[in-house]
């Protein structure tokens, strides 16, 4: 009975994030699509104008008008680092790194976890049984430091963030949809099946594996904005990828140093990136579990 | 009961403890990092490579450092995990156990703070936006908790110096724990708040607590986010349930009704709180970082750059210890309060 | 006649509830309850029968609200009074019995101190006193060891004695009408029984008013004497209990079935099955302990017992759906244990099963045309696209539906139909026999007696054998041939249908029987005495009694019962009762005692 208030009272609000998520992340996805070729400078050429602060916002649509039809020279909209680096082409730029990134490590933990999910599941037996038990080891490491730990060692590349929060990931996907099969398992429509004589293969991948997958698709958004963070966290202590690629994190380790000094920008505007976009997977994983729950 | 459930616990929190020494020890070793490079550069001769491969032990087969590194060999010099010794920081060459009980504290006074503030501000409010499910509290809430449970600690961290020390000045700089010129109290504890009271000092007490003011702010908006989401969201079941029904069916008062909702709520949410609690471990690297506290999280970070293997297997391992601890006792904590939950 | 000199003790005019979006969930709803009468509420799921009567204790479920009308008790209207008047009107004038009594308690406080704060808050005594009148409130309901259940959470306890718990928490502060919503949805006969004597006798004695929300047609006869049906939010109907049930076939005893003539060999036969569930302390869950029957063609077979009985289990090991332990199955002249798993699965064509939720047998995602499709692709590699699709009408048809439901999904459809199209999809491969577990239990009455006229009118076309497990006599009465009584995973009597239900011989079946509700008024359970009746709920199937599984339970059980086993013996009749004592139970000689 309280199933229809949730979906009524939850629903409104669920539309309103949905569109708000699924826009931001759809202009994110946009920008590291096309961002390096629409951006006014060369994310990694300095220029002869250091620490150089952003116009106000006032003059910025007469600069807008300047630079589209009068030819004039585009300005820093974001500013100058203390290097000389072009802010607004970074953060731009930046998206791609994050984004290509999470989405990679996401996919990756997605169809291992789910695929593993799914076997361990629907056939127990000894070795899903250690599959388990390696995931709860996995699962019992620190998740930052261990995050850390891999790419420090490994070496600070993006194949290396990406199979370190692959192996940090997995095992959520695998969790949950071990949990979804182990009770469709219970389901009639499962029993049907087999009392069909249709076989078990053939269940897995047409009941159960459909199915299951709900879970692990809500859950995805989440796990692609976490990623994101922990990468854009990694660069930030240093762990991550390496300078002077256009990163976020990095790109914010950068700039707090002048923070105290009052030049804000070099750090704030990747910083509202991250935080948008991270923002934007959030509650479109939210929205997507009100749905799923309705 | 409990007193068995406690000591059967901590039995299988050694075992997983164990299997975790085992696993952090070889994975190190398994990835291909060269900390001998590291520590003599890579403009070094054969000869002085070789000294500082020997120097760490690395020439030695797996199973013999393996073999150290629990206590089992060596030359009982320095202690292994038997021992209770976690090893000497290739770094520094002080133990690493010595190393982390200094650092570890910072941390957790700071993880601590940050989660009162974070359960004292989001409790009520959580339990507030759940009152009136549709209202503006709601959403409000909703949206509140979505955002702030998302956010990166580095971002909110720059933009909270920026406003409170740049700004309004009303905050003193990411540099330290306490001012510069200020003679810290005798470290007892670890923890400079606690220090401070014990050495009777109310005034270097203000200062710590000012120093924390913003990493502790930084933490808690992060973590008020799901902790907020949490207890609305189980508020609002409590409040739709059937035994919140029945009770006013049964024309109890409505603090009595309140009441129930409100203990049937709370459970659920301890099980998040050690959740978030292993999560804030990781929170805590960026802010420590960022605020220059010196805690475990910036040794963590000084460790692995360096490749001090000792030090890292340290860190990982007293992590993994902390968080099993806690969840030790939100275990416990929740079966005392919630009869369904047997031990 | 009680209803005519009695009091009127509460009277709702024109009580509305409307949703969100103003539809008038009840719909000017009028009713008068009196003191010492029972009126039942009937009517079709969704009709408003909770929600009326929520709304009579001024309340509505979150997201309706109540939007019109008067709820008189006392002279006063409930709904105008101030939140806190109204609120010392119930639980005090206003007592409320719910569907889910585990759900109703609260999950952190133990049973007694939420009923003797109920006591409280009406009575102003001091906690001391509470717990004393909860005590003394969980013996008047009938709970044995009353301090020790006061110490029990909601989770400890059967759905039986939570009700219990319930019914003493409405009484605590004695009030002058109770309201109980379908109190007995989720029980077993016996222990549905027990408890609905126990209430209707508490609410006699003290002259009640009693609203009883129902959906069984049985109970209402039994228990109610006036009856109200609801449909679409309205109240359509108001009589005595006897014109509600006039012009209704009224007993199943005439539709019992004679056996089919042909004496072929059985299509599927089961010797000594038993299946246990290990635990992790080393003990097991005994679910089927030796296990003997066989079905011949044509047969319909009903396998009764209370829920933890072991009969779904029986019949999913007759289809070696799970592995049994031990014994032996034979369908089609084939021993299921030995063939290989791609036997199996080609056999499988042969037996079928038709369970429960009909939602849940589906797969959400297919069409149904696509679900009942599925044997077809296993076992017809012979037919193409159209020659199914056309098999697929054909079934569809078959069970009395129209072939273009074959593009709907599980969720379009109403539980009665979609039952009919698990029928369809059982049928697909011509099977020879099928398990019908429980298929009619989610139904309404309504559809389940459709479901049973259809599954008749199969068989007779079809010549298919059914193993029917049900907890329901009425429906088994109605379908079967041969009746086999399982009592925790044992069978404890077989036989006839007309022997089972005219002459029952094992105490357990017997106390089955008695607790039946029949649908007729003119012969009301609680008018005549009840000496066939087992106390208390089934025990555990892991640590089982060291005798007669029943002797705990058993009115006829003496010393010796305690202590040796029972075997599974013939008797006259074609039958087989596990009772040393059964000889003595002849119907004749109970007839002559109560005379």
């Amino acid at each position: 009975m309280a199933r229809p208030e949730m979906a009524r009272g939850g629903g409104a609000a669920a539309g309103a994030l949905f569109r708000i998520g699924a826009g931001i992340v759809g202009l994110m996805i946009a920008l590291a699509a096309v961002g390096p070729w629409i951006v006014p400078y060369d994310p990694y050429t300095a220029t002869e104008v250091v620490s150089q602060p952003p116009p106000p916002l006032l003059q910025w649509p007469g600069l807008l008008i300047d630079t589209l039809f009068r030819g004039a020279p585009a300005p820093h909209w974001f500013g100058t680092d203390a290097s000389g680096l072009d802010v607004f082409s970074r953060t731009i730029v930046a998206a791609r790194t994050d984004l290509v990134i999470a989405l990679a490590a996401n996919a990756l933990s997605f169809g291992i976890g789910v695929t593993l999910g799914v076997v361990a599941g629907y056939y127990r037996n000894f070795a899903t049984e250690a599959l388990m038990r390696l995931s709860d080891l996995l699962q019992s490491f620190p998740v930052f430091i261990t995050a850390m730990i891999l790419v420090a060692l490994a070496g600070r590349s993006w194949g290396n963030i990406i199979l370190a929060l692959t192996l940090l990931y997995a095992p959520i996907y695998l969790r949950l949809t071990r949990a979804e099969v182990l009770t469709l398992r219970e389901r009639g429509f499962i029993e049907a099946a087999r009392a069909a004589g249709v076989p078990d293969w053939s269940i897995a991948l047409r009941h159960v594996l459909p199915n299951a997958l709900r879970p692990a698709l809500v859950q995805s958004s989440v796990t692609v904005g976490f990623a994101i963070l922990l990468t854009a966290g990694l660069s930030f202590v240093g762990a991550g990828v390496r300078p002077p690629t256009p990163e976020w994190g990095l790109m914010i380790a950068t700039g707090a140093g002048q923070i105290v000094l009052g030049d804000w920008w070099p750090s704030l505007f990747p910083g509202i990136a991250v935080s948008l976009t991270v923002f934007g997977f959030a509650a479109l994983g939210h929205a997507l579990e009100r749905r799923h729950a309705g | 009961m409990i007193g068995r459930f406690v000591v059967r616990r901590i039995g299988v929190a050694i075992v997983q403890l164990a299997v975790l020494a085992v696993a952090v020890f070889f994975l190190i070793r398994l990835l291909p990092a060269d900390p001998v490079a590291r520590f003599v550069g890579l403009n070094a001769t054969p000869e002085a490579y070789a000294a500082a491969k020997a120097n760490l032990g690395l020439d030695r087969p797996l199973t013999e450092q393996f073999a150290a590194f629990l206590g089992l060999a060596g030359d009982g010099r320095v202690p292994g995990l038997l021992q209770g010794g976690l090893g000497v920081s290739w770094v520094s060459g002080a133990p690493v156990a010595a190393e982390v009980a200094a650092y570890l504290p910072v941390t957790l006074e700071l993880i601590g703070l940050a989660f009162l503030v974070a359960i004292l501000v989001g409790v009520p409010v959580g339990a507030w936006g759940a009152l009136k499910p549709g209202g503006a509290a709601d959403k409000g809430t909703l949206v509140y908790g979505l955002f702030a449970g998302s956010q990166p600690e580095f971002t909110w961290g720059i933009v909270f110096i920026f406003v409170f020390f740049v700004g309004l000045g009303i905050a003193p700089g990411p540099l330290g724990r306490l001012s510069p010129l200020t003679e810290p109290p005798d470290a007892i504890t670890g923890a400079m708040t606690v220090d401070a009271l014990l050495a009777g000092r109310p005034d270097l007490f203000l200062e710590a607590l000012h120093y924390l003011m913003l990493p502790v702010l930084t933490l808690a908006f992060v973590l008020s986010g799901p902790i907020i989401k949490m207890v609305r969201e189980n508020t609002g079941a409590a409040l739709l349930s059937e035994h919140v029904l029945y009770a006013r069916a049964a024309g109890l008062p409505a603090r009595v009704v309140a009441r129930d909702a409100l203990r049937a709520a709370f459970a659920p949410s301890m099980t998040l709180i050690g959740v978030l609690f292993g999560f804030m471990l990781g929170g805590a690297v960026l802010v420590e970082s960022m605020f220059s506290l010196g805690g475990l999280g910036q040794y963590a970070i000084r460790s692995i750059l360096a490749f001090d293997y000792p030090a890292i297997q340290g860190v990982v391992l007293v992590i993994s210890a902390i968080s099993l601890a806690v969840y030790l006792i939100l275990d416990v904590a929740h079966a005392m309060l919630d009869p369904r939950v047997t031990l | 006649m009680l209803a005519e000199t009695a009091s009127t003790v509460l009277a709702a005019r024109g009580l509305t509830v409307a949703s969100p979006g103003g539809r008038a969930v009840v719909d000017g709803a009028d009713l008068d309850l009196r003191s010492g009468e029972i009126v039942g509420l009937t009517g079709p799921s969704g009709a408003g029968k909770s929600t009326l009567a929520f709304a009579l204790l001024g309340l509505a479920r979150a997201p309706f609200s109540l939007a019109g009308g008067q709820v008189l008790i006392g002279g006063r209207d409930l709904l105008s009074l101030p939140e806190e008047a109204a609120r010392a009107v119930r639980g005090r004038d206003i007592g409320l019995i719910v569907q889910n009594p585990r759900a109703a308690l609260h999950p952190m406080l133990d049973v007694g101190r939420q009923i003797g704060r109920i006591w409280r808050t009406h009575t102003g005594g001091d906690a001391r006193a509470a717990r004393d009148r909860a005590v003394e409130m969980l013996r008047l309901v009938g709970i044995n060891d009353p301090d020790r259940r006061a110490a029990a959470f909601a989770h400890e306890l059967s759905g039986g004695m939570a009700q219990r718990v319930l019914i003493a928490a409405a009484l605590a502060a004695d009030p002058a009408i109770l309201v109980a919503d379908e109190p007995t949805s989720g029980l077993d006969v016996t222990v549905q029984a027990q408890f609905l004597d126990m209430m209707w006798r508490a609410a006699k004695d003290r002259g009640t008013a009693m609203l009883l929300v129902t959906q069984e047609p049985g109970v209402l006869a039994n228990y109610c004497d006036r009856v109200l049906t609801m449909e679409a939010g309205r109240i359509v109907a108001d009589r005595p209990t006897r014109a509600h049930f006039a012009g209704r076939a009224v007993t199943a005893r005439a539709t019992i079935r004679s056996l089919p003539e042909a004496a072929a060999a059985p299509v599927v036969t089961a010797v000594s099955l038993s299946k246990r569930f290990p635990l992790r302390d080393g003990k097991a869950v005994h679910a089927v302990d030796d296990l003997t029957l066989s079905i011949r063609p044509g047969e319909a077979v009903g396998l009764v017992g209370e829920s933890g009985s072991g009969k779904t289990t029986a019949g999913r090991c007759l289809l070696r759906l799970i592995e049994p332990t031990a014994g032996r199955v034979t369908l089609a002249g084939r021993d299921l244990s030995t063939l290989s798993a791609g036997d199996l699965r080609r056999l499988r064509a042969k037996a079928q099963i038709v369970r429960q939720d009909p939602f849940d047998s589906f797969d959400p995602r297919w069409r149904l045309g696509r679900s009942l499709r599925e044997p077809l692709d296993v076992h017809r590699p012979d037919m193409d696209a159209v020659a199914k699709a056309a098999r697929v009408a054909e079934l569809i048809r078959l069970v009395g539906c129209e072939p273009a439901v074959a593009e709907a999904r599980p969720r379009d459809l109403a539980a009665g139909m979609l039952q009919r199209l698990a029928i369809a999809r059982a049928l697909a491969t011509e099977p020879a026999f099928i398990v019908l577990d429980e298929p009619t239990s989610v139904l309404t009455p309504d559809a389940r007696r459709e479901i049973v006229a259809l599954l008749r009118r199969l068989q007779d076309e079809l010549g298919v054998a059914y193993l029917f497990i049900s907890h329901d006599l009425t429906t088994v009465a109605a379908l079967c041939h041969r009746v086999v009584v399982m009592y925790l995973g044992q069978i404890v009597e077989e036989g006839t249908t007309a022997a089972i239900f005219d002459d029952p011989r094992h105490p357990y079946t017997r106390a089955l029987i008695a607790a039946h509700l029949d649908e007729d008024p003119a012969n009301r359970r609680v008018d005549r005495p009840q000496p066939d009746r087992v106390e208390g709920e089934i025990p555990s199937p892991i640590d089982l009694p060291t005798g007669c599984y029943l002797a705990s339970r058993c009115p006829m059980a003496l010393d010796r019962c305690g202590t040796e086993r029972q075997a599974l013996a013939p008797l006259a009749g074609d039958r087989t009762v596990r009772c040393w004592r059964a000889a003595e139970l002849d119907t004749d000689n109970e007839v002559r005692h109560a005379l």
